[in-house]
């Protein structure tokens, strides 16, 4: 429990002084990323009681049960706040080496990272809203980042479509407690079976489009690539390591947990949906000159796998959609950072990032892909899709990588000896998950678990 | 009185969404004023009760729903910082682009993009004829 509080308390308080401060400084910014490691660090902690254990509790400001809000922390919720803590860290770290150019930069990570964890371990689902807009209002400062006319017309872009995302949110968030009566997650989900389905099934397709919006899934996705190659690097890493996750997670809890019948009953049209984000994603990706384009219509196509092992369900399908998650957000933040770097691994970096974006061995992606072809094993159609998604895949990262690293299209100032041992400390993180595959699999079956007892 | 409510909300919600197209960026931050005065408005009425005001110790047995007005006050204040936020964006794309027509940023991103294009083109001939 202290681990718990704690991992939301650092960073709120600390990101709340550093706002303050003038993060231009080198000492702010390495404060940041001490509060960062800190949250991170508490964690783990938090990890090492949920999954032995189950499920860690605690009410906010000593509340009677049922009137407080409750913080819960089961594997799922752990998993994606690790897994975005991570990427923050990974991203400022990055940016400080480099200098940061605007003073409310540090801060205002520390704030997404006090937003994002509350977002995953939350057990309230008004709670859950606040700690969306928390996080998405310091996205929305960060997307601003650089300060040039390309970083603010792209943030213009991001603020106002994600806006609309996070009010049909809340909307739904309403509908959901006049049919139910309550606010808390687990009661919610028992009660929900007995709600006019009619009632139910509009409040699942509001959550859906909110999270669609998130995530950048095909019909939802026109705000996602101005943004992603406007923004600085370490911000694209940002957004699409770190934030990003909101979206697959909001699927999973509110769709696997709150609303599994409807999340049933949709299931031909999320795969449907998939599929066409992997193909839209995979085509236009092909067509990209820059590697910061390439990964933003990348980004678009590889969030489809993770809607259509959500959409195909039942343990298997959440286990390899949570897998994805984590193995996309990984290469995302690793191929991100190095968009504007030059140096001797960078080549090499960018190599395995690429692999495993391809879903070749011994590369994380190869493992995730795996889950995923044994999700859908039954349906031939979508395996067909995989198997051309991912050659699509493969076209596109080594076409740039042919690009930037054998005709040296890549020009700037060669990267500093510090940075670029980050990106090969990532690159390792990627590569030991795909050589030892079975801590990563066990977590994406205990957190997929959660859903399936959920859902009874 | 749930029809008197759904009926204002669906009004506000679309009129937001009228303005949210236009191309004038003042607009589209009303728009989604609008669209956050919705939102607030259903909270309201997602917990429609009759009672008396649910200040504790309670007295009465019936208290109208506090839930539902405690979202809506945090709704309404989530909504006037995000306004804020949203104002002070477009006045720094007023500042930079000199225009607040959205139009004006959409073609500076095309031509950048133009450029770029432009730029691969031509190396890619220089390579061409290199090669030749």
């Amino acid at each position: 429990m202290t681990a718990l509080t704690l991992a939301l308390v650092i960073p709120w308080a600390g990101g709340t002084v550093l706002v303050l401060l003038d993060g231009r400084r080198r000492l702010v910014g390495w404060l940041a990323v001490l509060m960062l490691a800190a949250n991170l660090g508490a964690l783990v902690v938090l990890a090492t009681q949920v999954l032995p254990e189950g499920t860690v509790e605690a009410t906010t400001g000593n509340w009677p049960a049922g009137v407080g809000i409750t913080l819960r922390a089961d594997a799922l919720g752990v998993l994606f706040a690790l897994l975005s803590s991570l990427a923050l860290l990974a991203a400022t770290v990055h940016e400080v080496l480099d200098g940061v150019r605007e003073r409310v930069f540090p801060g205002l990570v520390v704030m997404l990272a006090a937003g994002l964890t509350g977002v995953f371990l939350t057990g309230d689902v008004f709670d859950f809203y606040v700690f969306f807009e928390l996080s998405m209002t310091a996205a929305y400062i960060l997307a601003t980042y650089g300060g040039t006319r390309r970083e603010l017309g792209a943030a213009l872009v991001f603020t106002t479509v994600n806006l609309l995302g996070t009010f049909i949110f809340l909307l739904s968030v309403a509908g959901l407690y006049h049919v139910t009566g309550t606010l808390d997650m687990a009661q919610a989900a028992a009660r929900v079976a007995d709600v006019d389905p009619n009632a139910a099934i509009l409040i699942a397709v509001g959550f859906f489009a909110a999270f669609s919006v998130k995530l950048g899934l095909f019909p939802f996705h026109f705000w996602l690539p101005t943004v992603y190659t406007g923004a600085r690097p370490a911000v694209a890493a940002i957004l699409s390591g770190g934030l990003a996750n909101i979206g697959a997670y909001g699927m999973l809890r509110f769709g696997g947990e709150l609303l599994p019948d409807e999340l049933a009953l949709a299931s031909t049209a999320l795969i449907v949906i998939g599929c066409a984000s992997i193909l839209y994603g995979g085509l236009l990706a092909v067509s990209r000159r820059t590697s910061s384009e390439m990964l933003a219509y990348s980004a678009i196509g590889q969030v489809g796998y993770v809607l259509v092992a959500i959409g195909v369900g039942g343990q298997v399908g959440f286990a390899a959609a949570i897998l994805y998650t984590v193995v996309n957000a990984l290469n995302k933040i690793l191929l991100f950072l190095t968009v504007d770097m030059r140096g001797a691994i960078v080549g090499a970096v960018f190599a395995l990032g690429a692999l495993s974006v391809a879903g070749v061995p011994p590369a994380a992606g190869f493992v995730g892909k795996l889950e995923l072809f044994r999700a859908a094993i039954d349906s031939p159609a979508v395996l067909v899709l995989f198997v051309l998604g991912s050659a699509l895949s493969f076209v596109y990262v080594f076409q740039i990588y042919q690009f930037d690293f054998w005709r040296g299209e890549r020009t700037g100032a060669l990267s500093s000896r510090s940075q670029q041992s980050l990106v090969a400390v990532v690159a390792l993180v990627v590569l030991a998950m795909g050589l030892w595959p079975e801590p990563l699999l066990a977590l994406s079956h205990d957190a997929a678990e959660v859903l399936a007892r959920a859902a009874g | 009185m749930k029809l008197a409510f759904a009926l204002a909300a669906a009004t506000i919600f679309g009129t937001g969404a009228y303005l949210l197209l236009h191309r004038d960026l003042v607009r589209v931050v009303l728009g989604v004023v609008l669209i956050s005065q919705a939102a607030v408005l259903t909270l309201i009425a997602s917990g429609l009760t009759r009672g008396a005001a649910p200040i504790y110790p309670l007295t009465e047995r019936d208290v109208s729903d506090p839930l539902s007005q405690g979202m809506a006050l945090t709704a309404i204040v989530i909504g006037l910082a995000v306004t804020a936020l949203l104002l002070v964006l477009v006045l720094r794309v007023v500042q930079a682009f000199e225009s607040r027509e959205i139009d004006d940023v959409a073609e500076d991103e095309a031509a950048h993009d133009a450029l770029l294009e432009q730029l691969h083109a031509r190396e890619h001939e220089d390579e061409e004829a290199a090669a030749r």
